[in-house]
């Protein structure tokens, strides 16, 4: 049995973020940066500016221009768009290692966590009218504990995996059972060591926490009904297991059904635009 | 569309799946609100809003059913009820319409037709309107969150342009502090390195007579020592002692020579002299220790050069006895040999000369040539050792060559021999100038009563001049311009002179002793305005006072000014230069 900060810990030890991510990460909340500063941390990582070139020249943009340097991106698709994509490729190769298993395997979770992020930056902007970017970061990374414990405890997982039954209990408690913690709980431990923003630590932390009176327009209850959606459209962590929403969401929901269909209507297209974010190359 | 096949079950455990069903029934029923509508879906549910339903079995849903017309409205009875029947894409199953009791199928069906038709036209309109409506309400919260996105970009971009002018402005602000304080520090520092530089060389030039004095003392007594009757053991300490003197008095000399040299003290003093005779004594001082070596010590003088020359030959002599000590010092076997040669003839009076001492000594290795010339430096610091020396004196011949306008080098072999050279220009002294220039030397020696012969056509100056070289000097050019000079060392000399003699034109320095050079032109000017001038043979009997020339080192405006207010009649500045001493002379001697 393991506790979270254990998984943490080991899984730190075996992998650190990409120093890139990180530098990137605190220069977007010192509000003391320039673009300059942006692309002379970032040019170091000559592959990774390729990289983003692309991600930012992507339909997913959508910009008029060409955009030819990190410093430029900066100025057109903001800090916070520049800091997810520097996140997404950071993880992108997280995600890809390990041996897909029955019920579980790191590549279908990154399909699924890509999808959260569109999800739930969609919902942000479309039905509550807020910046999505802060919702897109905490849906890229809402299920890193899970690759934690794939690294640090992956039997274990696997069998917590078998058992799990979406409409018994949540998946949570049959980790807990199984290795001892939960993947949330690792992921927000991970997310604070990141110095990530504290609304997508908790955001993490409490994903497929149904107990509380989840706030639809707060970035838990977004990426929670993210997270139901991308399991109703097969994009699901284990395969045909979506857990039900918790009873705040499932009234928001009732009441804003039609808002929500246009939503799920367009979203083959928004993830046909963002095919370059989560699609890995090689 | 709305129902994307794929994605129907995302929403089902929200609805029953009839709520487009419901939706539809009520648009519609606000378009027909006479008719009683019910919706028969395809599964066999039936979805209405009507309170009251006349019963209807299989039978009658059959006789309905049938009724459906493709692509229009169809019309039945039923139980004696009029029916509309349609179906209505995208919902699954067809639309049933109740009409109220009094209509009957007898009624113009084609107008009913097209009325129903367009009501359920409108209503699907409508429908499909509100999916629209959300649509657009999405897409203007896109269009709000995207603006203010755009506006915090704009913002950010423009934080940020303004935290890079602030840094450019404090970057460029402590470069330009640094800077600031780099230079005044370097300033301070300079400025204390002359000045300390400057009092070293003072002090140095100042200790000359200090050091000589007693210097003196030694050698001399030293010297009579050995005259006094003495055993073996004391004359050979008097004898060591008198030695080692004169060798510290040599070394003491040079450092004294670099200090004036550096702090610009040292000025060349002009004589005529003769070359050859020059020549031939310094490499007679060297005859001795050449015979006692076995070295043969020769000289040759260009055939080209006259004997007489004028110049420092004190300083001269000093450089070659300096080179050949050193050719000496180091050449154990061969010959050393002294040549002048005259180089090109620039013209005029001034010829340059190339002096060179060549040795077959032990040569000086081609890295160390440069440095030869620097103070303290020897070719090799263990020649100290082995062959004495402070290393000053290459460095005081370099600078002396230098003070007379020349060069100095030299060519070299290591264990071959050396070659030192240096080029000065001389300046030959022409026969009819030689008697002058030597005889004010004789005079000076003698004294200063000797009078000069007057010429007829020379014009009669009188040169008062404290400074030997200077009188030297000035005496040579004005002789060149045809005057008869005659020189009085200050300015009592000079009224001496007034009296006994004639003149034609004064020059009067003005820095002298007993009487300076304004004094004595106020006296003149006042003996000139008063009846005491008519024992003076040159101040009497002349239709203008004398013309007074003043002659001084400064060149200030201010010296000028006093020098025309005491009633000099021109000035000149020193060092003399011929052309202005020529229109000097024009102006006031020109009409004798």
């Amino acid at each position: 049995m393991f506790n979270a900060e254990t998984i943490a810990k080991k899984y730190s030890d075996l992998k650190t973020l990409p120093h890139v991510a990180i530098r990137v990460n605190q220069m977007v909340h010192s509000g003391n940066v320039t673009m300059q500063d942006f692309e002379e941390v970032i040019r170091l990582d000559p592959v990774l500016v390729s990289r983003l070139l692309k991600l930012v020249n992507s339909p997913y943009f959508g910009l008029v221009n060409r955009v030819d340097s990190i410093a430029k991106a900066v100025v057109f698709i903001g800090m916070k768009n520049l800091r997810n994509l520097v996140a997404v490729e950071a993880l992108r190769d997280v995600f890809k290692e390990g041996d897909p298993a029955e019920g579980f395997s790191r590549k279908n979770l990154w399909m699924h966590s890509a999808t959260v992020a569109i999800l739930a930056e969609m919902i942000a902007t479309r039905i509550f009218g807020i910046s999505g970017e802060d919702c897109f970061l905490a849906g890229i990374i809402h299920d890193i504990g899970l690759v934690a414990e794939d690294q640090v405890a992956g039997e274990q997982l696997r069998a917590a995996c078998r058992l799990f039954n979406a409409q018994e209990r949540s998946i949570v408690e049959f980790e807990r059972e199984s290795i001892g913690t939960d993947h949330c709980r690792v992921g927000s431990i991970l997310a604070r060591q990141w110095n990530l923003p504290e609304d997508i630590q908790k955001a993490i932390r409490f994903h497929h926490d149904r107990s509380r009176d989840v706030v639809p327009e707060s970035p838990i209850g977004i990426l929670q009904m993210a997270e139901y959606f991308a399991g109703k459209v097969n994009y699901a962590v284990v395969t045909n297991q979506v857990e039900p929403l918790a009873p705040s969401l499932v009234k928001h929901l009732k009441m804003k059904l039609d808002n929500y269909k246009v939503i799920i209507r367009d979203l083959p297209s928004e993830i046909s635009k963002a095919k370059e974010l989560y699609i890995s190359d090689g | 569309m709305l129902d994307d096949a794929s994605f129907d079950h995302v929403f089902a455990d929200f609805e029953d799946g009839r709520e487009n069903i419901r939706r539809f029934l009520g648009i519609l029923g606000l378009l027909l609100p006479d008719l009683d509508l019910i919706f028969e879906g395809d599964d066999g549910t039936k979805t209405t809003e009507a309170p009251y339903l006349p019963e209807l079995d299989n039978t009658d849903l059959a006789v309905l059913r049938a009724s459906i017309a493709d692509g229009s409205v169809g019309f039945t009875h039923c139980r004696g009820r009029l029916y509309a029947t349609a179906v209505v894409p995208p919902l699954a199953g067809y639309l049933l319409l109740l009409f109220p009791e009094q209509y009957s199928i007898s009624d113009p069906l084609a107008v009913m037709g097209q009325m129903v038709t367009n009501c359920i036209e409108l209503a699907r309109n409508r429908f499909e309107q509100h999916d629209l409506a959300i649509v657009n309400e999405q897409l203007q919260r896109q269009i709000e969150v995207m603006k203010r996105q755009h506006l915090q970009l704009i913002e950010d971009n423009h934080r940020q342009f303004r935290i890079i002018q602030q840094k450019e402005k404090e970057y460029a602000r402590e470069l330009e502090s640094e800077i600031a304080g780099r230079t005044a520090e370097l300033r301070e520092t300079n400025q204390r390195l002359e000045t300390a530089s400057r009092m070293k060389s003072d002090f140095l030039a100042n200790m000359s007579h200090e050091l000589r004095t007693p210097m003196n003392a030694i050698i001399g007594f030293s010297g009579i020592l050995e005259e006094t009757p003495l055993n073996g053991e004391q004359l050979d300490y008097a004898r060591t002692i008198r030695t080692s003197a004169d060798s510290l008095l040599a070394l003491i000399n040079d450092i004294l020579d670099l200090a004036k040299i550096e702090a610009g003290k040292l000025s060349l003093e002009i004589n005529p002299y003769d070359l050859k005779e020059l020549v031939e004594s310094v490499t007679a001082m060297f005859r001795i220790p050449a015979k006692e070596k076995g070295v043969d010590v020769s000289w040759y003088i260009d055939s080209q050069l006259t004997d007489q020359y004028c110049g420092d030959s004190n300083r001269l002599r000093q450089i070659l006895v300096n080179l050949l000590g050193n050719a000496m010092k180091f050449t154990e076997s061969g010959g050393i040999e002294v040549r002048v040669e005259a180089l090109r003839d620039t013209g005029g009076d001034e010829i340059q000369v190339r002096f060179s001492v060549r040795d077959t000594g032990i040569g000086i290795p081609a890295e160390r040539q440069k440095a030869i010339f620097e103070k303290f430096e020897q070719a090799d610091t263990s020649t100290t050792r082995k062959y004495g020396g402070t290393g000053l004196g290459l460095s005081i011949c370099a600078q002396l060559v230098e003070l007379m306008g020349g060069t100095i080098d030299l060519t070299s072999t290591s264990g071959k021999g050396s070659c030192f050279f240096f080029v000065i220009p001389l300046i030959s002294i022409r026969e009819d100038e030689k008697e002058s220039c030597g005889s004010s030397t004789i005079k000076q020696a003698a004294g200063s009563s000797v009078h000069l012969k007057v010429s007829e056509g020379g014009r009669r100056v009188l040169l008062v001049e404290d400074n030997p070289v200077n009188q030297k000097l000035a005496m040579l050019l004005l002789q060149r311009q045809g005057c008869l000079v005659q020189v009085a060392n200050d300015g009592v000399e000079a009224l001496e002179r007034l009296k006994d003699d004639f003149y034609d034109l004064v020059f009067m320095d003005i820095q002298m002793p007993n009487l300076d050079g304004l004094g004595a032109t106020r006296r003149i000017r006042e003996l000139e305005r008063t009846e005491e001038g008519a024992g003076y043979r040159a101040l009497a009997d002349r239709d203008h006072p004398i013309p007074i020339v003043g002659l001084s080192a400064h060149a200030r405006q201010e010296d000028q000014d006093q020098c025309l207010k005491v009633g000099m009649d021109a000035y000149l500045t020193k060092p003399i230069i011929k052309d202005q001493l020529i229109k000097v002379i024009q102006r006031f001697l020109a009409d004798p």
